[in-house]
């Protein structure tokens, strides 16, 4: 099955997919950080119990955190499916997962419930649609937190109101090297939109890949931040064409995304900091048309040789060179068969 | 730069931290790192950003903890001071209790306080308002705990306000 982190979507050159996360927590629990391991064990219970007796109960699996070897949960945070703090997750919290994996519900992450829902592309509403009808079902049967002047309460009083965190995943290389983005982050700002790297808070971006997401959660209905985050998306998306259009007209620039091209061909070491910056490269030039090879290859590599990623198909822990080759291979069958 | 640590060897990872609204800097080589729990591609992701939010909220209501110390919630037993100090709200119940609080933070946080977006179907259970007598009894415990804290002043002004929802509790 092809999952969402491949596909090619709506904006697909430079939107690379969308995801809708909401907090929720029951009321008659303590939040997670209060909780010993066995009241997160049942709290993760009482959640399992509500979707595996729903209707959509039979496309979830259930997997307790403690269960997963370090690189198992590593490679879930570096596929976006859980957040990076979640793969240090211990005993008592769990994940609920669909098979295509665009749906996943964190249980005893930071609150009780934090339901995630990916999309390829820009797809906000769509996204949204899903776990609202997802929250919804899970509201009928457990007893959320909630109160009426602060909306849903949440362990962080940062996420308050409608406890939603709407974000789109974004390739912007040529606003990153001609150095645009630090003015546009000033003004996404005062937008009540906060752009970072790709594994969120305190994480360097690498490979040009930023999310884009909404700050305030109190105070604006849910279809308002979506509006606002998909607006300001098209205006990005937008520029970062126009820039890359005139950046690939510099001859020593349209060299490098070659160049670029011809050592992920014939690389036989490449770490993970050089593949995700000539990989950045080489996703412009096919996004431009300079090469023909298809987006979705590189959608792919940039998921499947991250490290934790490589061990976890590996079925170990490997030493970092060891990794680098079987890298350096996968990228060279995946670039000289298009 | 060298490891400050160990002093011999080139420091490769660089740790900043925000205490309560101080940065400091850590410049580590890489088995000095990996020694103190930085060695891997997220370890320093989990770690800190509450004591980063609880410098947030140290540093927005300095004065309000010193006088609701005592105060605990009914359920988690979390004091405002507690709130404070991890940056985590205990539980649903802490909202209730540390409401006023918590108000001018969410203030400074949002700058809107009214919750405008979906609502959870059991929204009109949580919301029940608190009736005469639930109240007078509330305060009636809060005057108790005053007094055994020998907190005469304050519980004065309970004893005051308990007798004038009393008499409006009478004339209805």
């Amino acid at each position: 099955m092809s999952k969402w982190y491949i596909e090619k979507g709506e904006q697909g050159d430079i939107v690379l997919s969308t995801r809708i996360r909401f907090a929720r927590n029951i009321d008659e629990y303590p939040f997670p950080s209060k909780l010993d391991i066995e009241g997160r064990r049942r709290v993760s219970r009482a959640v399992h119990d509500a979707v595996m007796g729903s209707s959509v109960g039979s496309d979830f699996s259930y997997i307790e955190m403690s269960s997963l070897s370090r690189s198992q949960a590593v490679s879930l945070a570096e596929r976006h499916l859980i957040s990076p703090e979640f793969a240090c997750a211990g005993e008592g919290s769990a994940l609920l997962i669909t098979n295509d994996e665009s749906v996943s519900i964190m249980l005893c992450e930071e609150d009780h419930i934090r339901i995630q829902v990916m999309k390829a592309g820009l797809a906000l509403h769509e996204a949204y649609d899903t776990a609202d009808k997802i929250d919804t079902m899970l509201d009928n049967s457990l007893h959320y937190a909630f109160d009426e002047r602060i909306g849903y309460l949440t362990q962080c009083p940062t996420n308050l109101g409608t406890a939603m965190r709407a974000s789109v995943m974004l390739h912007l290389p040529a606003l990153t090297k001609t150095g645009r983005l630090s003015a546009l982050a000033a003004t996404i700002s005062k937008l009540g939109l906060t752009i970072r790297g790709a594994y969120g808070e305190g994480s360097g971006s690498k490979g040009d890949i930023f999310q884009l997401s909404n700050q305030i959660t109190l105070g604006i209905t849910e279809q308002a931040a979506l509006d606002n985050l998909n607006a300001i998306t098209l205006q990005i998306v937008t520029q970062e064409r126009a820039v890359a259009a005139e950046l690939i007209k510099i001859p020593t620039e349209e060299d490098k995304i070659h160049r670029a091209f011809g050592i992920l061909k014939n690389a036989r070491l490449i770490s993970n900091d050089e593949f995700m910056e000539l990989a950045s490269l080489v996703r412009m030039g096919a996004a431009r048309g300079i090469l023909d090879i298809p987006i979705e290859k590189i959608n792919e590599l940039i998921v499947t040789v991250q490290p934790a990623t490589i061990n976890a198909a590996q079925g170990k822990s490997l030493e970092p060179q060891v990794r680098d080759k079987i890298r350096a291979q996968s990228v060279r069958e995946a670039l000289n068969n298009v | 730069m060298l490891c400050q640590n160990c002093k011999r060897n080139e420091a490769t990872t660089h740790i900043k931290r925000i205490i309560n609204g101080d940065m400091a800097e850590t410049h580590l080589c890489s088995s000095c790192a990996s020694q103190l729990g930085y060695d891997d591609v997220f370890s320093g992701f989990g770690i800190n950003f509450s004591d980063f939010f609880g410098g947030f909220l140290s540093d927005t209501v300095p004065s309000v903890t010193t006088l609701t110390t005592v105060k605990r919630c009914g359920k988690c037993g979390s004091s405002f001071h507690d709130i404070v100090k991890e940056g985590k709200i205990g539980c649903a119940e802490c909202y209730r209790t540390f409401y006023d609080n918590l108000l001018p933070m969410l203030q400074r946080i949002h700058g809107r306080i009214q919750h405008n977006g979906k609502t959870s179907l059991k929204a009109g259970h949580i919301q029940q308002e608190e009736s005469l007598e639930e109240k007078i009894e509330r305060l009636k415990n809060e005057m108790n705990e005053a007094v055994s804290r020998q907190d005469f002043e304050q519980a004065a002004k309970l004893r005051d306000e308990i007798k004038a929802l009393e008499s409006e509790g009478g004339k209805k």
